[in-house]
């Protein structure tokens, strides 16, 4: 395996509480390959969305990240930049796509201005490059250029999440973290999505953080898995054997919890 | 009763509370704290305060200590009186309009919108105008019947996304009759609603009594604060220096507001966890500032 | 949202929980997609309503009025006109009675008699001042109040949104304290108690502004510094008062507002773009939590209305509130009804600029 884009390294993340903390995310540690489609599984609540928040070190208070924490991006620790250099790194190097796709658009701004927001901050690119740029990101999700113009509330749902990821993809990150992007969409559109995840990622080069807790969605379309126990990495493996031969108690419990309704792996012809 | 609990724990309600109930006490036992009666004539005109009176005299040379005191009454009377009446026709139009929907939903919003759009005050100051010298009883009650209208307003959006919870929905299944649903189901879960409205309320009779008095509407013959504030600016107790006559009702006025405001705040962040800046951000700033983590 | 109206002028900052399904246009964050033809007349018919519903305000405003003598005990036109003594002579009084719909004719006659004459714009004649007609002596008022209005309600929001946009972007921190504590105690003071104890220190006691009027009244109303500075400096206190007493509600109602979309994921995704953080703070969270804080302005408006009228009274301000005070001193009611309506009239315009902003400012209401 080439040098991972992504290694976490003894992550400990506290929610402090007026008397007692909260340690929501226990001791974990994982890399991810260049290129890769990571899947983070496990039931609401056991850490993983903290641990997605904690890469582009989106938390506030309070949530604490402990010292002897290590999230090394690309060879870089994440935690040891200032406040510029992590404006900086973030979406340049890590992009996100967040749990809602109704919501993660700012309702006051038009789509163009949420491009050139991004492309303007890191690139400094004038109004009219940015338009020509957003243009061309919208063509890679299938949106015509003329929604630039429009305001969040007069696209539909998927259309909102296409967007989203073009927005993702403005500044060539080496890693998309996706914090149960699909839950609000319907399966067609959900499925539709993560196939041109795939394709886009086969042709861009990104590396995926892929966070659910829909286990079907994520044996099809991942190559390698963790799952996530209350805070604890409990076993990470490769898709399939992780599918077909689990170890721990709690993948075997997962597994067997799971509608055995879907069929093979999107994964190797996927998308159009 | 976890409402009252966590009230308990809070410094603003603390504050508020003893303030409060400070106000209170002096108003129950006001005959014991003064040898002087409000209304007669004990000393010389606008005596400075002194050890026999400890806030003044008035023009009429009345002991202001004895007025403030004995005003509490009637400016407590009327704010917790005409409070009571607000709150409860607020609550019960808003569950009503709010739980019940269709025309009698819009009847009620309609009218509730409209009284919100008619200025109050000017509106207070009509009828008062007309009523004539209006005592206590009549200012609570013009209060009471022109000023529900926020209550409504806030209750009934409370109870139209408590109305689709599970448990209503449960005992609409069951076959409860709707107002033991209101009263039983959705009235206990606006408390915290229903109390912001009351405090609020009583703030706002205890100034609009005040400003009444003040604007000469009130009954000159009873002793409230609104009444003093009327007599000290018709002896224009300002320009001939009797600051303690205007002064007096004014800070009195003052620290009610406030030990009534800091309860409503302190309501308004134990309902709403998202605004309580409690402990725990003191002890994350402390971990932090010790190196143990960081963002 | 959550605006609590008291008399001190003060929009009560209270509860912070957004208030549902009412009728100022809706809600930050939540986005109802609309098909594309209707958004066309969308906006049109939004105001169109709400033009009909001040109407229908208004009206009852004057209904008000029509009952008010008439429910009193006594005769209604005595006590309307009872103050004028002996000097109106009687074919003076049968015009003000037509005026007030007190005709020889059923209830409804008379009171479309009165609408009639208010939508006319006939209010009467003041008795007090026989026979300047009560449009004329408000009117004059209300240009004092106004500006004085105007010039407090804009300072004071302007100084309290960002007040409460910083206090919530830095929550938690000593700064958020202080403007929650001030704000407390701005917003549970009242104004009566706010422009007697300005009075007192600055006008009596320090002697640095003057105790009343609008201006010197030696100097010659005019276009010139002279005057223009000198209806400054009178206005000083009575701005003041106001501004004291408003701030703190417009801090706390943009606080509590900006706190409760701090969570929403389109603030979390501006600052995971990488952003500079005011820019984050301004155009994703501040400028989305105005949305709510300009309908609660709408509320708040009666409140900043009746504030004036105590202020005015307090410093001897010529407006609206001195106006009605001496009125109702010599129980001049055909001004104190006169009041109402003009009151009520500045409300639902000050409301309707409100409506108008909303639709600027909020794109799920402008056109496609």
């Amino acid at each position: 395996m080439s040098a991972p884009v992504l290694s976490i390294r003894n992550l400990n993340i506290d929610y402090i509480g007026a008397e007692a903390n909260f340690r929501a995310v226990k001791d974990v540690s994982f890399d991810i390959a260049p290129g890769e489609f990571f899947g983070l599984a496990g039931e609401s609540g056991c850490g993983k969305s903290t641990i997605a928040f904690a890469v582009s070190r989106l938390h506030r208070p309070p949530a604490l990240i402990r010292t002897g924490s290590e999230i090394l991006v690309d060879g870089r620790d994440v935690l040891e930049l200032d406040k510029d250099a992590l404006r900086r790194f973030r979406w340049r190097e890590v992009a996100m796509v967040f749990q809602s796709a109704m919501n993660s658009l700012n309702p006051v701004l038009t789509i163009e201005a949420q491009f050139y927001d991004v492309l303007h901050t890191h690139k400094g690119m004038s109004r009219e490059a940015a338009r020509e740029r957003a243009a061309e990101l919208l063509k890679l999700v299938d949106i015509p250029p003329d929604r630039l113009a429009a305001y969040p509330h007069q696209c539909s749902g998927g259309m909102r999440q296409r967007i989203v990821i073009a927005i993702c993809l403005a500044l060539n990150p080496k890693l998309l973290i996706m914090d149960e992007p699909t839950t609000a969409l319907d399966v067609v559109v959900q499925r539709e999505i993560l196939q041109r995840i795939d394709v886009l990622r086969k042709r861009l080069g990104f590396a995926v953080l892929f966070i659910t807790h829909d286990l079907g969605l994520m044996v099809q379309v991942s190559d390698r898995i963790g799952i996530m126990l209350e805070g604890e990495l409990v076993e990470v493996n490769d898709a399939q054997t992780i599918y077909r031969s689990p170890q721990h108690d709690y993948t075997k419990r997962l597994w067997a919890s799971m509608p055995k309704l879907h069929g093979d792996q999107i994964r190797p012809e996927a998308g159009a | 009763m976890t409402l009252f609990k966590q009230l308990l724990g809070n410094k603003k309600a603390l504050v508020g509370l003893t303030i409060l109930v400070a106000i209170i006490l002096i108003a129950i036992f006001a005959p014991l704290l003064t040898e002087y009666s409000p209304t007669r004539r004990v000393g010389r005109p606008h005596q400075p305060p002194s050890w026999d009176h400890w806030l003044g005299t008035t023009r009429l040379g009345h002991d202001v200590f004895s007025r403030l005191v004995h005003g509490a009454r009637v400016s407590l009377a009327v704010g917790f009186g005409a409070g009571l009446m607000i709150t409860i026709v607020g609550t019960v139009l808003g569950i009503i309009a709010g739980y019940k929907g269709g025309v009698v939903d819009e009847v009620i919003n309609f009218f509730t919108n409209m009284v919100l759009v008619v200025p109050n005050l000017p509106l207070l100051l009509v009828i008062a105008a007309f009523v004539g010298q209006a005592g206590p009883v009549v200012i609570a009650l013009i209060l009471g019947f022109t000023s529900w209208a926020w209550g409504v307003r806030v209750t009934r959006s409370e109870t139209l996304s408590i109305r689709q919870r599970d448990y209503v929905k449960s005992a609409e299944m069951l076959g409860e009759p709707s107002w033991r649903i209101m009263a039983l189901e959705i009235f206990p879960n606006l408390i915290s609603i229903v109390g912001i409205n009351f405090i609020g309320s009583v703030i706002f009779a205890v100034i609009a009594e005040a400003t009444l008095g003040f604007l000469g509407l009130g009954d000159p013959n009873t002793v409230s604060w609104g009444i003093m504030l009327f007599n000290a600016q018709n002896a224009s107790a300002l320009s001939v220096g009797a600051w303690w006559d205007l002064l007096s009702p004014c800070f009195a006025l003052a620290l009610l507001g406030l030990g009534l405001a800091l309860l409503n705040f302190a309501i308004d962040e134990v309902a709403n966890p998202r605004l309580r800046t409690g402990g725990m951000l003191k002890s994350w700033s402390r971990m932090v500032l010790l190196g143990e983590g960081k963002l | 949202m959550g605006v609590r109206a008291t008399m001190s002028g003060l929009p009560h900052p209270l509860p912070s929980s957004p208030v549902k399904g009412e009728v100022p246009p809706g809600e930050p964050g939540k986005i109802v997609p609309e098909p594309a033809e209707r958004k066309e007349h969308k906006n049109m018919a939004f105001l169109l309503r709400r033009l009909a519903f001040y109407l229908a305000a208004f009206l009852a405003a004057a209904t008000v009025n029509f009952f008010l003598p008439r429910l009193m005990p006594g005769d209604p036109i005595q006590i309307m006109f009872a103050s004028a003594g002996s000097e109106l002579s009687l074919e003076n009084l049968n015009a003000l009675k037509l005026t007030f719909g007190f005709i020889d004719a059923p209830l409804h006659e008379q009171y479309f008699a009165y609408i009639k004459s208010v939508f006319t714009g006939d209010l009467g004649r003041s008795i007090k001042y026989f026979p300047l007609p009560v449009t004329e002596l408000l009117g004059r008022a209300l240009v004092w109040t106004l500006g004085l209005v105007g010039i407090a309600t804009l300072i004071s929001f302007a100084v309290g949104t960002i007040l409460g946009v910083m206090a919530a972007w830095r929550r938690g921190t000593l700064f958020d304290s202080a403007v929650s504590l001030v704000a407390i105690f701005s917003s549970s003071v009242p104004a009566i108690v706010v422009s007697l104890i300005l009075l007192f220190v600055f006008g009596y006691t320090l002697r640095w502004f003057p105790n009343g009027y609008a201006a010197n009244p030696l100097l010659d109303p005019g276009f010139n510094w002279t005057y223009i500075s000198s209806v400054l400096y009178h206005g000083t206190l009575p701005m003041l008062t106001l501004v004291i007493v408003l701030t703190g509600g417009f801090a706390v109602t943009m606080r509590n507002n900006m706190i409760n979309l701090l969570g929403e994921d389109y603030i979390v995704m501006g600052r995971a773009k990488g952003l500079a953080d005011n820019r984050v703070m301004l155009f994703y969270a501040a400028r989305n939590a105005l949305l709510p804080t300009v309908s609660s302005l709408a509320i708040a408006m009666g409140t900043v209305l009746g504030g004036s009228l105590i202020v005015e009274v307090v410093f001897n301000y010529p407006g609206l509130g001195n106006t009605l005070y001496q009125a109702i001193l010599a129980r001049d009611y055909p001004v104190i009804q006169g009041q109402l309506l003009i009151m009520t009239g500045a409300m639902l315009v000050s409301n309707f600029v409100v409506d108008l902003s909303y639709v600027l400012l909020d794109p799920r209401l402008k056109k496609a």
